[in-house]
């Protein structure tokens, strides 16, 4: 459908259970998610923009559809530094609003969305680079359900040190917080809190959705057991799923450590 | 300069330019392309380089602030990258990668692709820290 637009240079707004997709003559002009933080929380969330700023340019802008161009053109962000946050936060919810369980599309034509054009990508290029990003997490660890189900930290002595990014992610790992939720508090783009999500789950600091038992199910007994299955749709098989499982720690020599167990069990469901 | 494509357009005037990138190394998603690629592959390009650019940047042993879990030792404004270039001289060619300084939260670099033979290393490190810094401050 997306390519059937894009042939007919269509301008509106493609929406779907997970999002909408703007176009304008055929190619990507924005994209919007539930799962996603939006332009307004990635522009003001670090500070780089104030809020008073963003309502202004809301205020006097927003009516036209051109809130880029009136940050620019005042001089509150380059037009180098806009097109960088812009492009990151599109690809960012196209991937969600892309997804392939994304249900139905409809198309609403002559939608437009009020942030402005900015830089538009091709149709082609945000469905590669969206392909790209789910064989890139599952390369990472091949846990579909963390995209969505909110992490639960995991406390071990033995556990690596993580980097800054990482620590900020786990703090907010409280079984509570879905990964979309923690995004938004962050202030960055959910497709790189997924990246950390799946990191931290592959060294061990998250639970990656083990049986409440803790219990290592017998390989013959794994089809009857959903928790590892998550979002992923039954019966098919994924073709993005690697052939190997990613382990960035094997200290099986020491036999009491049951988080090294774990992992490895959960990798192995995770083919069956 | 108003963009990343001018950006780009005007890294490739530097002697022995084949390839320029702007890259996100959090995701490895190319925000903007152009000349050749090492394979022809873009795509791949902006991968790979974000997959060394993510080491260079979170690794400690190139500054980057490590904590074991749970603790917060590092200070509130230590966001900045602790990497300002990374260099590879490699047989097919040479690569700068610049980080950008602004603090965005994906990470972003720009990443140049010269010819061994006709580059001027030294010229091309002063020029991309200016482009760098001019694509988010102009």
């Amino acid at each position: 459908m997306l390519v059937r637009l894009a042939e007919r240079r269509a301008t509106g707004a493609l929406l779907r259970d997970t999002g909408v997709l703007y176009l304008a003559d055929g190619v990507v002009v924005h994209a919007e998610s539930p799962a996603a933080p939006g332009i307004d929380v990635l522009l003001t969330a670090d500070g780089r923009l104030p809020q008073e700023q963003w309502r202004e340019a809301m205020d006097a802008a927003g009516p036209g559809c051109r809130i880029a161009g009136y940050l620019v053109d005042h001089g509150r962000l380059s037009g180098g530094e806009l097109e960088i946050r812009h492009l990151s936060a599109l690809y960012d919810a196209a991937y969600f609003v892309l997804a392939p369980d994304g249900g139905p599309s409809r198309f609403r034509h002559g939608a437009v969305h009020w942030f402005g054009r900015v830089r538009p990508v091709g149709v082609a290029d945000v469905e590669r680079e969206t392909r790209r990003r789910r064989r890139y997490l599952a390369g990472l660890w091949p846990h579909a359900h963390l995209d969505s189900a909110p992490p639960v930290r995991r406390r071990g002595a033995r556990l690596p040190p993580v980097t800054r990014r990482q620590r900020d992610v786990l703090d907010l790992a409280d079984g509570r917080h879905t990964p979309a939720r923690i995004a938004t508090l962050l202030g960055r783009p959910a497709f790189h809190t997924l990246v950390d999500i799946r990191r931290l789950a592959a060294a061990g600091h998250l639970e990656t959705g083990v049986p409440a038992s803790g219990r290592i199910p017998a390989a013959a007994g794994a089809p009857a057991n959903g928790t590892a299955a998550g979002t992923a749709t039954p019966g098919t098989t994924d073709p993005l799923t690697p052939d190997r499982t990613p382990f960035t720690v094997l200290d099986i020599a020491d036999g009491r450590d049951v988080a090294v167990l774990r992992r490895l069990r959960d990798a192995l469901e995770e083919h069956l | 300069m108003s963009g990343i494509d001018e950006c780009l357009l005007e890294a490739m005037r530097l002697p022995g330019a084949r390839g320029a990138a702007l890259v996100e190394w959090v995701s490895g998603l190319a925000l903007g392309v152009v000349g050749e690629a090492p394979g022809g592959d873009h795509e791949a390009m902006a991968a790979e380089a974000a997959e060394f650019a993510r080491s260079a940047a979170e690794l400690p042993v190139f500054g980057a602030p490590q904590e074991p879990a749970g603790t917060r030792t590092g200070t509130p404004d230590d966001s900045g990258a602790p990497v300002e270039d990374v260099i590879v001289l490699g047989r097919g060619g040479y690569h700068l990668l610049r980080f950008l300084e602004a603090p965005y939260e994906g990470g972003v670099f720009l990443h140049l692709w010269l010819d061994r033979d006709q580059a001027n290393l030294a010229l091309s490190l002063m020029r991309m820290r200016d482009l760098s810094e001019r694509l988010v401050l102009d």
